[in-house]
């Protein structure tokens, strides 16, 4: 059993991509500039684009491309 | 210096084992009361978002996972200095606390479920057709011909609507059985089923696993993805009032905080 998850984490650069790029905690600017009056956080706007863009194709990918059972 | 930041941890606490992240820089917590910011130092703007970046973030958070609970922050946060993460850390406090505290010991799981769409509509197709011949369409105009080609094909994707909420629900009921929250999204791509995320209590992944082999051998044909132990990427609940601490409360929590560290023997508490 083990094995089925370090198997799958192996072959999951999709999820790390879904997940470390489009989820987790967005920090909102605005509570700290309230603080500091200045900018004092980036928040990569960039990020965001590249990978909606990134998502749109990798979205399609599972449904031709290679998929990794667990085994 | 600009400080990248990963994640927050449930911690204020340094952290002993040597961690790397981003351009091979040493990642350390910067702590707020009970709680740390994990940061490392970041000589220049990341340019572009590359594999080997997001990995080396992804990997600083798998490694604080093995240690703490971890709230994972969105790729590309940095900050312009220890004065700034301070400054967010104590705004959002009671929203990072609240979540420490409902993920701590649960992980979680991705679960993805590819299935034959073009058969499941053929099919689909095939058993409206028979029914057609049952029925047979009396002559019309070309315009009844096309509403009824529409009406036709209408029908069809609500079934197959149908079938996939079907598939979904019995899926769900055994996932849900061994999990705490769950998101569920359903058809993002004709083929793609179900991409849903589920929180685990740590000491039931076995169970939850299990199901997953479970509902995989009950329908060979669908093509599964199961992924996981991640942190709680998905369930991280932030709401974006400013929920600032008042000076007084500020304190009271640090006097709490050096209370309790001074009972377990540690006397240093900032960085």
């Amino acid at each position: 059993m083990h094995d089925v998850v370090t198997k799958s984490r192996d072959v999951t650069l999709l999820e790390v991509l879904d997940r470390v790029l489009d989820k987790g905690v967005v920090i909102s600017g605005d509570a700290v500039i309230s603080v500091a009056d200045v900018d004092l956080i980036y928040l990569g706007l960039k990020v965001l684009l590249s990978s909606v863009e990134t998502m749109e194709q990798l979205r399609g990918a599972p449904i031709t491309g290679p998929m990794q059972e667990p085994t | 210096m600009a400080l990248y930041i990963y994640g927050i941890i449930d911690s204020s606490d340094r952290i002993n084992e040597p961690i790397y992240g981003l351009d091979g820089a040493c990642v350390y917590n910067i702590s707020y009361c009970d709680i740390g910011g994990v940061v490392s130092e970041l000589s220049e703007q990341l340019q572009n978002v590359t594999k080997n970046s997001v990995l080396a973030h992804e990997e600083v958070i798998e490694r604080l996972m093995g240690h703490f609970t971890v709230l994972p922050v969105k790729f590309d946060t940095v900050f312009d200095g220890r004065d700034c993460v301070l400054s967010m850390m104590q705004s959002y406090y009671r929203h990072f606390k609240d979540n420490l505290n409902r993920l701590r010991d649960k992980f979680e799981f991705g679960v993805k479920v590819i299935w034959p769409a073009d058969k499941i509509k053929k099919r689909i197709r095939n058993s409206h057709k028979k029914n057609e011949h049952e029925m047979p369409i009396p002559d019309g105009s070309s315009n009844k011909k096309f509403m009824r080609k529409k009406l036709e094909k209408y029908r069809i994707n609500e079934e197959f609507e149908k079938k996939a909420n079907k598939f979904i629900n019995v899926m769900d009921i055994f996932f849900s059985k061994f999990a705490v929250e769950k998101t569920l999204k359903k058809l993002k791509t004709e083929n793609l089923l179900l991409d849903a995320a589920y929180l685990v209590e740590k000491d039931r992944q076995d169970d939850f696993k299990e199901a997953f082999e479970h509902v995989k051998s009950s329908q060979p044909d669908f093509k599964y993805l199961f992924s996981g132990p991640w942190p709680a990427y998905n369930f991280v609940i932030l709401s974006n009032k400013n929920d600032l601490l008042k000076d007084s409360e500020q304190e009271d929590l640090f006097d709490r905080v050096i209370q309790q560290r001074e009972l377990v023997g540690v006397d240093k508490i900032w960085h």
